[in-house]
């Protein structure tokens, strides 16, 4: 039986699943399975898995029809049988050494049932964008996953299987194995999981360092989405505040600041200026709290939103082929 | 008489409570009193603790970074001693959410639990988390469920057949969860639904303002006894967010009352393999799990009425008593 399983939740991604899984094989710590859950593709993608299982045992391959990426990492949780249990999304990639600095972590800190890293940024063509997430890796409590979410990704969290059962329940509606993460959520998954994670067990979650992921930014419709991506995160508010009402009233609203801080950055990322900066006014007008705990962070996120809005998306192109020249 | 070991409890929280009611059970339990004299002492919270004169020395304090030297201090000056630490207050869920961190939180408990010769868990649920998370030694910890005298709670009359008297019975705290409740019953549309809250504690206004505007939810403040809070209802919710055990639990299945329980800690144990189980705080699942409970009419109490409890609880002591002090133990008075 293998010591970790990496499981792959897998819809219509035939373009990126190849590379997906190719950067899984490399890894240097190679006592793994791979589990692509392909989510009711109508695409190659359960063909891509199994013509990647040809030159890699470990790979299986699980369909179902379409339940979402909390439904189909759910089925993979429900076939893994590691002692570990990683996640990479289809589109995303691993670092050839992200599983062995997962492994030697959680085999070295018998507290901890969550392990992470930082991310870096990949665009649709797979290039690093220069841009990264390096969360804190120490000292991370309830009000900092909340706050900060420095899981970052669905592609980053590698688990004890211990500390996923203490998560898992069996819906009333579910006749066919248990829920890790909450199906009805289609975003927010990510944060819903490891909030309650925190909330609900005494296991520790801690980083080991390096960007360890790479994580795919899709640029295109941003805006669009961000109303949805904000009523998402409410729900997730609203679904766990009963859990512990007065951690709620003290973090929610500089949680809230932080999480339209976020969408603030991502709308500049995109080059819409006009929503970036009505977004700021809202994240700061909620909590003053980013502005005093990442006072940089927040002023450059203002000025990023005002200079995006004046000028289109020219700043942004010149800040990054500036850092891309500093950084080559 | 004089024959008999002498064990001295130790506690530090003797307000009304879990705690004091166990030791009261303790000492007024005939059972107990076979194998054991057994007193009850009082001791400051955050000052030394003097010596004992004793047998066997059995802590009921509340574990912590300052109680810790008095711990340690109160080990040296009694070496010889067996010494017992009963664990009622923390959990796998009490660390989740109080907690902020936890790596810290089990050095603490692992120091303090290595001062005493035997970790008495006061549930299952406790005992697997002491366990897993080697903050007790295996053979160092002994598994002893709660329990108090239970005879004038089998006495009670049983449950109305049909009735829909929901009892949330206990302190008014963040910890008892009952916000949880009064939000899941503003949210069922039953005239004939009732919730009667018996108790007292910091959250009581909050808990008021949320049930502001329902006539269908009561405050009681303060039972006259246990038994008379049960009395008045049909079901008893506890929607605890921790629970080292929860006697209540243990109370309802006695007097024959439905039990909708959050699934959390030691209510696994003490709400009996009866009881409707509710994972989370979600007040919809909270809603549902009432709601259906009450379809279910007076059955799904525990047919057993919890018997054997309390003969348990004694018979468990009263083996470990003689297990620390040895069949001779009698008149082996260690000096202080």
């Amino acid at each position: 039986m293998s010591y970790a399983s990496i499981v792959v939740p897998a819809f219509n991604a035939a373009a990126t699943l190849p590379e997906t899984l190719r950067s899984l094989s490399a890894q240097s710590f190679g006592d793994f399975e791979i589990i692509v859950v392909d989510d009711g593709s109508t695409d190659a993608t359960a063909a891509i898995a199994e013509a990647h299982a040809k030159t890699d045992r470990r790979v299986r391959l699980v369909r179902q029809h379409n339940r979402g990426l909390a439904g189909a990492r759910n089925t993979g949780i429900a076939h893994a049988r590691g002692a570990l249990i990683g996640f990479c999304d289809s589109d995303d990639r691993w670092m050839p050494d992200k599983l062995d600095a997962h492994v030697l972590h959680l085999a070295t800190a018998p507290h901890v049932g969550l392990s992470y890293a930082g991310s870096a940024f990949i665009d649709e063509t797979g290039r690093r964008t220069g841009h990264a997430m390096r969360p804190r890796l120490s000292h991370v409590g309830t009000a900092h996953v909340f706050k900060r979410n420095p899981v970052g990704n669905g592609s980053v969290p590698v688990f004890r299987r211990e500390a996923l059962e203490a998560i898992s329940w069996r819906p009333a509606s579910e006749t066919k194995r248990d829920w890790v993460f909450d199906e009805t959520f289609r975003q927010s998954e990510d944060i819903e999981c490891w909030l309650r994670f925190a909330l609900t067990t005494d296991w520790s979650m801690e980083g080991v360092p390096g960007l360890l992921t790479e994580y795919r930014i899709n640029s295109g419709g941003l805006s669009a989405r961000t109303d949805a991506q904000l009523a998402a995160w409410e729900r997730m508010v609203t679904k766990l505040r009963p859990t512990d009402p007065a951690f709620f009233a003290r973090h929610e609203s500089a949680a809230r600041a932080y999480q339209l801080r976020y969408l603030a950055r991502r709308a500049v990322s995109s080059g819409d200026g006009e929503t970036a900066c009505a977004l700021v006014s809202r994240a700061f007008a909620e909590s003053r709290a980013p502005l005093r705990e990442e006072p940089m962070r927040s002023l450059t996120t203002i000025a990023a939103a005002r200079l995006c809005a004046r000028y289109g998306d020219a700043p942004m192109r010149f800040a990054r082929n500036v850092l891309s020249a500093v950084r080559s | 008489m004089s024959k008999l070991p002498h064990i001295v409890h130790l506690v530090d929280d003797t307000t009304p409570g879990g705690v004091m009611r166990v030791l009261d059970h303790i000492y007024g339990s005939p059972l107990m009193a076979q194998a054991a004299h057994h007193e009850i002492r009082a001791v400051p919270r955050n000052k030394g603790i003097a010596s004992v004169q004793a047998d066997m020395i059995v802590s009921h304090l509340s574990v912590s970074w300052r109680r810790l030297p008095a711990l340690v201090s109160l080990r040296a000056r009694h070496a010889h001693l067996p010494m017992v630490h009963v664990e009622h207050s923390y959990t796998e869920a009490f660390t989740a959410l109080n907690v902020p961190s936890k790596l810290r939180f089990f050095t603490l408990l692992r120091n303090a639990y290595a001062l005493f010769d035997t970790v008495v868990a006061v549930s299952h649920a406790q005992g697997d988390w002491l366990t897993a998370r080697r903050l007790a030694q295996p053979q160092a910890l002994r598994v002893i469920p709660s329990a108090v005298d239970l005879r004038s709670f089998r006495a009670l009359p049983a449950p109305r057949p049909g009735g829909r008297t929901i009892g949330a019975i206990g302190r008014l705290d963040r910890q008892k969860g009952f916000d949880v409740l009064v939000r899941a019953v503003t949210e069922i549309r039953d005239a004939a639904l009732r919730l009667e809250i018996f108790g007292t504690g910091p959250e009581e206004e909050t808990l008021r303002a949320l049930a502001k505007g329902d006539d269908r939810i009561t405050f009681h403040g303060h039972a006259m006894s246990p038994e008379e809070a049960m009395r008045a209802v049909d079901l008893v919710a506890m929607p605890s967010r921790w629970e080292a055990y929860g006697l209540v639990a243990l109370e309802a299945r006695a007097a024959g009352r439905r039990l909708v329980v959050a699934d959390v800690d030691g209510l696994r144990d003490s709400a009996g393999p009866e009881a409707r189980f509710v994972r989370g705080h979600g007040i919809a699942s909270w809603s549902n799990a009432l709601t259906l409970a009450l379809r279910s009419g007076a059955e799904g109490g525990d047919a057993a009425r919890a018997t054997g409890a309390a003969t348990e609880f004694a018979a468990a002591w009263n083996n470990l008593i003689a297990e620390r002090l040895g069949p001779s133990a009698p008149g082996l008075r260690a000096a202080g």
